[in-house]
């Protein structure tokens, strides 16, 4: 993680560094995060901490990977702080992006919405390697063809843009 | 009464039932949903950068205006979104869970009732976390169905998260996450996100899962949604 990556996790959240110090160490976030279902020993202070001390926070992180933004160490914070927020952050200043996650994006610059046909598309191969396709069945009630929406492109300042203005 | 309505992008495709059942339940209460023009994706949960998501939100709120000071979004993720941007402005956002009190909902005619059947009423994350977007009655879907003679189960884990969002990035997160619900659930599981219902259907055995708008239909005496 560089100056630049770090820096951007603050402005993308609108934390400050020092917002962070107001973090006890409860670890009451730990307690009832969701990924402790997934992986051992998760902690997202150890985060905040890192975060608060300029150090370099590990991309192989457990939350980097698996936080499902469900809110509970939000919650369960006695500060309220958001760390969901925080994790997407990272993911976007250490351009960790999904092929999912490129596929939204991508859909949002051309329609402004996302348009699922081309999501599926978007992400057909990742789909069938993964192993996705087995589920078809039970996703007959979501499938249908329905034609992109008919939504303009939307101009620089009420549409998803890049970091340019372009969309 | 008339709302301005923010349908969001899932509810134009694989959740358009919500769409329908959320439309519907508000035409038997004498309510006029007006859809905003042109609205725009809210970003749900793809954007590290704050201020992005405040903006596409914002921009959906701008085209809303002069409609009705009241919004209505059925998915969590979008009314979230909305409640964020709006903050204390011009507009009430609310997500229809927000408003299905039994008070909102005495103006149906209720044709059928639940003696002697279970559900699992499910809200997993958005809807109850965090705090300053919650719904503010956290068992309101509970009260409905008891309410109409009905039991309910699986309460341990009606706040735990299915992983929906990390469904076309870590499967295996997903399913583990899901089948810790799915595994407490008795009769069908009532749900009103569409991640949660697309993550729980997928990796259901003989578990069912209904949106609970449809509940409310199949009582209102509507065919064909239970």
């Amino acid at each position: 993680m560089n100056e630049e990556q770090f820096k951007a996790i603050f402005e993308l959240t609108g934390y400050r560094q020092q917002d962070f110090s107001v973090c006890l160490g409860c670890k009451i976030c730990a307690s009832v995060c969701t990924v402790n279902d997934l992986s051992p020993s998760v902690n997202p202070q150890d985060i905040l901490l890192s975060l608060f001390l300029g150090h370099e926070v590990n991309s192989d992180h457990a939350l980097v990977h698996y936080c499902t933004n469900c809110y509970r160490c939000t919650n369960a914070c006695p500060w309220g702080i958001r760390i969901p927020e925080v994790i997407r952050a990272l993911r976007e200043s250490l351009a960790l992006e999904s092929t999912f996650e490129r596929a939204f994006k991508g859909s949002l610059k051309i329609w402004g919405r996302v348009y699922e046909p081309y999501i599926f598309m978007k992400t057909g191969v990742f789909l069938l390697k993964e192993g996705y396709l087995k589920y078809m069945p039970k996703w007959t009630e979501y499938m249908s063809f329905h034609l992109p929406h008919g939504v303009r492109r939307l101009s620089s300042q009420g549409g998803p843009s890049d970091s340019k203005g372009r969309l | 009464m008339d709302y301005a309505y923010y349908p969001g992008c899932s509810l134009t495709g694989s959740a358009r039932r919500l769409d329908k059942g959320v439309r519907k339940v508000f035409r038997l209460l004498g309510h006029t949903l007006k859809d905003i023009p042109d609205w725009n994706c809210c970003g749900a949960f793809e954007y590290g950068d704050r201020k992005e998501l405040t903006r596409l939100s914002g921009e959906n709120l701008r085209k809303a205006k002069g409609m009705a000071r009241e919004v209505i979004a059925p998915c969590p993720a979008c009314s979230k979104n909305l409640k964020e941007a709006n903050g204390d402005g011009d507009f009430r956002v609310y997500n229809p869970l927000d408003l299905f009190s039994k008070d909102f909902l005495s103006g149906l005619t209720i044709k059928r009732d639940l003696k002697g059947q279970v559900f699992t009423p499910y809200y997993g994350c958005v809807l109850l976390r965090p705090a300053e977007t919650a719904i503010p009655n956290t068992s309101v879907m509970e009260e409905f169905v008891m309410n109409l003679g009905a039991d309910v189960a699986g309460e341990k884990v009606k706040d735990r998260c299915c992983g929906g969002n990390r469904f076309f990035i870590n499967k295996w997160a997903t399913e583990k996450l899901s089948r810790m619900i799915l595994e407490k659930s008795k009769g069908p599981i009532l749900v009103f996100c569409p991640l949660c219902h697309m993550a729980l259907t997928t990796f259901s055995g003989n578990e069912r899962v209904v949106y609970f708008t449809d509940l409310i239909l199949y009582v209102a005496g509507e065919e064909g949604t239970l």
